[in-house]
């Protein structure tokens, strides 16, 4: 099912060519086709805008707390999902081995650099120091018995694409994150590599025998979810009146879990009037300041207290995305293509680590982390409590912080690009229990 | 944030004879912080909880005194051994006299 098909460029194209046939003629029918421009209503560190500092550096504004505040990086240079990135993703190139001597010890060093890689994210070598290691790619612990010619492990590295085009290994050299002479220490130290691996200590160490987390108990129990307590102190703002003179309770009567029964499972969903796709999230963006008057910017307290109070009410209710109408399903396939295309430094895919294959990162370990495989739903939770930051999490902030190891910069968390993304995601979780707010690590 | 005062008790749902129960319980409240002024503390009747009573079926089974480094909306877990099926009553005290009440009942499977 989530294989790159005809359609991945082609949904695009046929609904442009579309939509600029029909632009003078017929705009109601057009609508949503391509997605009417969106001016990001999120607070100003979630809006993912660029700034150019005093000494001419370009950084990225992102949240100020943990872990966002920890990227200095600025990626302007690579291709984002953004649906006007035009950007060709970098094209396949070689270099000329160079003539240094290789230093094992260096490459070694090189191969655990976590400022660059680090290599074993995705793959295992010996050594105690290795921590954590991961198992998207292939085992290397005994690479250098295979004797491989050098000028080969060396393209390998500096771009995998010249002998593997669908390769899910980001190309080194040709990005930029290595020089040329540090792939020639990473080669030297790969050679050195042989068998037999000493028997291993800890079980843990070793991706493919590390134990799988277990999770932190029931995520709807108040006394251990700190989330259901947010979502509980929402019920303030749902009878608070605003400006306007309303509040949300003088409209949807019966409290939240008569008017919001089931709501929730409908989202993402087409709003018409907006003329795009809306998570719950987006649409309070909107319709909270239309109504009462109060304010509630994506990825603000407020805003996310209300989608869980929201989602609550659905839980235990399958979620039953509709994709049925042609802005709907045009938005999908949209958010498909995204799912497949290869972006920012690492030139990754999101499907390079949530689908389940060879090479491929699903159910996998990503260094400690084990990556969640899109086929088997994962929105379903989303706002969630992250345990290791004590922080709630909507699907955006997630998206939003998935670009950093894609080395690509954050796009706003309201944006069409992630809501028609989610809407991907959210069709594989159809059919099964909404349950929010979850909690996670 | 719920509304001040609302104790939520947790137990296992099924607990047999002779079993050692852990009870989980939070209470909703803000648990007032130490202010300082110029390096000081400021001398005032602050807002917290400053004792938490179990009882079992009337019996007193913990009594502890809380303070101010107690967390907002502090969460409280214990274990006992009931040895017969009972209610289980949780009573917060606040330096305002304010009294909060939560009860879970025991039952044996």
């Amino acid at each position: 099912m989530l294989r790159p098909g005809t359609v991945f460029g082609g949904g695009i194209v046929f609904a442009a060519l579309l939509s600029a046939a029909c632009a003078q003629t017929d705009k109601a029918s057009t609508a949503g086709l391509p997605p009417a421009p969106w001016i990001s209503r999120a607070i100003p560190e979630g809006k993912g805008e660029v700034k150019t500092q005093p000494d001419g550096k370009k950084m990225q504004v992102r949240y100020k707390r943990a872990p966002f505040a920890g990227v200095p990086q600025d990626w302007s240079d690579y291709r984002t999902y953004a649906y006007d990135d035009t950007r060709p993703a970098p094209p396949v190139s070689k270099a000329p081995m160079t003539q240094v001597k290789g230093d094992p010890a260096r490459g070694r060093r090189l191969f655990l650099s976590r400022a660059q890689g680090p290599c074993t994210g995705c793959h295992l070598i010996p050594g105690a120091d290795v921590w954590p290691a991961g198992n998207i790619g292939p085992d290397l612990s005994t690479y250098g018995d295979r004797n491989l010619p050098d000028e080969f492990i060396f393209t390998q590295l500096y771009d995998s694409r010249n002998f593997f085009p669908n390769t899910t290994m980001p190309p080194w050299g040709t990005t930029g994150v290595f020089k040329p002479e540090e792939l020639v220490h990473i080669v030297a130290f790969l050679k050195t590599l042989k068998g037999p691996v000493p028997p291993e200590k800890d079980p843990d160490r070793n991706p493919d025998t590390r134990a799988k987390p277990v999770g932190f108990g029931d995520n709807l129990d108040p006394t251990n979810n700190p989330a259901v307590l947010l979502a509980e102190g929402a019920m303030a703002v749902w009878s608070k009146k605003g400006p306007a003179g309303k509040a949300c309770a003088d409209c949807h009567a019966g409290g939240p879990e008569k008017s919001m029964k089931g709501a929730a499972t409908r989202y993402p969903k087409y709003v018409k009037a907006y003329q795009r796709v809306m998570s719950i999230e987006d649409f309070l963006t909107v319709h909270a300041p239309e109504t009462t008057g109060l304010q509630m910017l994506s990825q603000s307290a407020d805003n996310l207290n209300m989608t869980m109070l929201v989602k609550m009410q659905s839980n235990g209710m399958p979620v039953g995305v509709d994709i049925s109408s042609r802005e709907a399903k045009a938005a999908y396939e949209r958010g498909r293509a995204s799912f497949f295309k290869k972006v920012g430094q690492r030139n990754h895919a999101c499907a390079d680590c949530h689908v389940k294959g060879a090479g491929q990162g699903a159910e996998k370990f990503l260094g400690g982390r084990l990556l969640g495989n899109a086929e088997a739903g994962l929105t379903r939770h989303f706002p969630t409590w992250r345990t290791n930051f004590q922080v709630v999490w909507d699907m955006r902030r997630r998206m939003q912080w998935c670009m950093t190891p894609l080395g690509m910069n954050m796009l706003p968390a309201d944006s069409v690009e992630y809501t028609e993304l989610e809407l991907f995601l959210t069709s594989f979780d159809s059919g099964k229990e909404m349950s929010v707010p979850g909690i996670r690590h | 944030m719920a509304e001040i005062g609302k104790v939520r008790i947790r137990i296992p749902s099924n607990i047999k004879r002779g079993d050692v129960v852990r009870v989980r319980s939070l209470v909703i409240h803000p648990m007032e912080i130490v202010q300082r002024r110029d390096g000081k503390p400021v001398d005032k009747n602050y807002l917290f909880i400053h004792k938490v009573m179990v009882e079992y079926n009337g019996r007193e089974i913990l009594q502890a005194d809380t303070t101010q480094s107690i967390s907002e909306n502090p969460f409280f877990s214990f274990t006992f051994k009931p040895t017969e099926p009972g209610m289980l009553r949780i009573t917060f005290l606040d330096t305002h006299g304010g009294k909060y009440e939560g009860t879970a009942e025991i039952k044996f499977t």
